[in-house]
């Protein structure tokens, strides 16, 4: 089974070195057994990359050692793996950053650096009370 | 009484307010579409699509029936990722759940009904009860049947979760003293989805929420209105006993050899061959087993009339004729058996209940 993943994978990998067509491959939909999955991620290797993620539950993702070849593991609070997913691309959309968020950020960064300066702006004395209203931003 | 009405923020500004950022989202819409099985490129348009919406109001109508529907929603699993359906809908009425009660409790539901006309999606668990004016089940003064037609006049989709409300479940079985019915016999000018398990399976009802959610559409449904993500296949066809089976290696008795080394349970009234339903991927408890992992057959429960399908520990075959003279043990044998197994229940499903019509999409 890991084997037939592995061509799939190669046919994948070939149509983004020449088209840069991304495309993934769902893990958990094909009948693999823990076996098959285990030999496969033997098979694939790690590559340079590997990043931790903590989003309501743990998720990794690591290149493997065929550079664009990405193997994608979410996991619930309890540990368990809810999807994975192969996905051959330049850059998992996992770890890219949504606009949206980054607009958030923005606001948010500009809020707290007036706080900052409402803070170095009040008499000395006050530091503990400050303290506790950073503490309470989000 | 505060507003039920969706509020103008989309669900991607509320979330984000709490810290959830689209990459949760993401993450979310990845595990939503592996779990309805699209492909994984689908997770991109879901997490638009989920961050585009507003919180969905929902209406749950609970008639003849156990509970067990809701106890299985609200186990989904441990707070995780799988429970971020919760923050995308406003459950607006729940008599098990909500805290309110009596008139309070009906006045939500009106409001609910009136401030989002067109837009609530009303959920529906047990079956309805038409015998002699359907005096057999009423709350609040009304019957199950006139609550139903009043409260999804105005939705925008139903939902009948579980194998009660989806095809008459144990109140329809024989005799069926109170007369009770299918959701799909009562409402048929609306978009209706059946959700169908005793009980169903917590993604199998999150995840069609979440397609609704993002889609705006029903996902693709089979004869028996079910959405096919979740039952396309039989038990039997994703069943890892399924190579014992194959060979013709049975447990004939529930302490024998056979069931000591977890052969298939065909012969001891497993209905896995003709029970659609995602038990054998999806499993139950977090992943954690299905019935016949643990050692008991498929009872059928997702199945139209499976409470009179002739006797849970029976063999599907033994009804229509000795079948075990063709339990030989060959590798042919057990194909054929599992065809000629396939047939006989179709028929007989056929007998006991009248399939419910197609869903209709507005």
């Amino acid at each position: 089974m890991a084997e037939s993943v592995l061509t799939e994978i190669s046919h994948l990998l070939n149509n983004l070195s020449e088209n840069g067509e991304s495309a993934s491959i769902d893990l958990r939909s094909l009948p693999m057994t823990r076996t098959d999955r285990l030999h496969l991620e033997e098979l694939l290797g790690r590559g340079e990359v590997h990043v931790d993620l903590d989003l309501a539950g743990a998720s990794e993702a690591w290149e493997t050692r065929y550079p664009g070849v990405w193997w994608i593991r979410h996991r619930g609070k309890n540990g368990k793996i809810t999807s994975e997913e192969i996905a051959v691309t330049p850059i998992p959309e996992i770890l890219v950053t949504h606009p949206e968020d980054v607009r958030a950020a923005a606001m948010r960064l500009k809020n707290d650096l007036a706080l900052f300066e409402e803070i170095s702006n009040q008499p000395a004395g006050n530091e503990h009370n400050d303290v506790e209203i950073l503490d309470a931003q989000p | 009484m505060p507003s039920h009405k969706a509020p103008d923020r989309t669900l991607g500004d509320m979330l984000n307010e709490r810290g959830v950022s689209r990459r949760t989202f993401l993450k979310y819409a990845s595990y939503t579409a592996s779990i309805l099985a699209l492909p994984p490129s689908a997770a991109t348009a879901i997490a638009d699509g989920m961050a585009a919406a507003r919180r969905q109001s929902v209406i749950w109508l609970s008639f003849q029936e156990c509970t067990g529907c809701t106890e299985s929603i609200t186990r989904a699993s441990s707070p995780s990722i799988e429970d971020l359906i919760f923050d995308f809908i406003s459950l607006d009425y729940h008599h098990t759940l909500m805290s309110a009660s009596g008139n309070v409790a009906e006045e939500a539901r009106h409001q609910a009904m009136k401030e989002n006309a067109g837009k609530y999606i009303v959920i529906v668990d047990g079956s309805v009860p038409v015998k002699d004016g359907g005096v057999y089940s009423t709350i609040a003064g009304m019957t199950n049947l006139q609550m139903l037609q009043e409260t999804v006049k105005d939705a925008f989709a139903v939902i009948a979760v579980g194998s009660c409300a989806a095809f008459g479940g144990i109140p329809f079985a024989n005799p069926n003293p109170t007369g009770a019915v299918p959701i799909s016999e009562l409402v048929t000018d609306k978009p209706l989805i059946n959700i169908s398990g005793c009980p169903p399976i917590p993604e199998a009802m999150t995840g069609t929420i979440a397609y609704l959610l993002s889609f705006g559409s029903l996902p693709e449904l089979d004869h028996l209105g079910r959405p096919r993500a979740f039952f396309g296949e039989t038990i039997h066809d994703r069943c890892y006993r399924r190579p014992f089976y194959d060979k013709g290696m049975f447990a004939r008795s529930f302490d024998d050899e056979g069931a000591r080394q977890g052969w298939c349970l065909f012969e001891v009234g497993c209905k896995g061959p003709v029970t659609y339903n995602a038990c054998a991927t999806l499993k139950w408890n977090a992943g954690t087993s299905f019935p016949i992992q643990s050692g008991h057959g498929c009872l059928g429960c997702s199945e139209p009339g499976f409470w009179d399908l002739g006797g849970f520990y029976k063999p599907l075959s033994t009804a229509s004729g000795d079948a075990t003279k063709y339990v030989t043990g060959a590798a042919v044998a057990g194909a054929a058996l599992g065809t000629a197994t396939a047939i006989m229940a179709n028929q007989r499903r056929k007998k006991i209940v009248k399939p419910a019509p197609p869903a209709k999409e507005d």
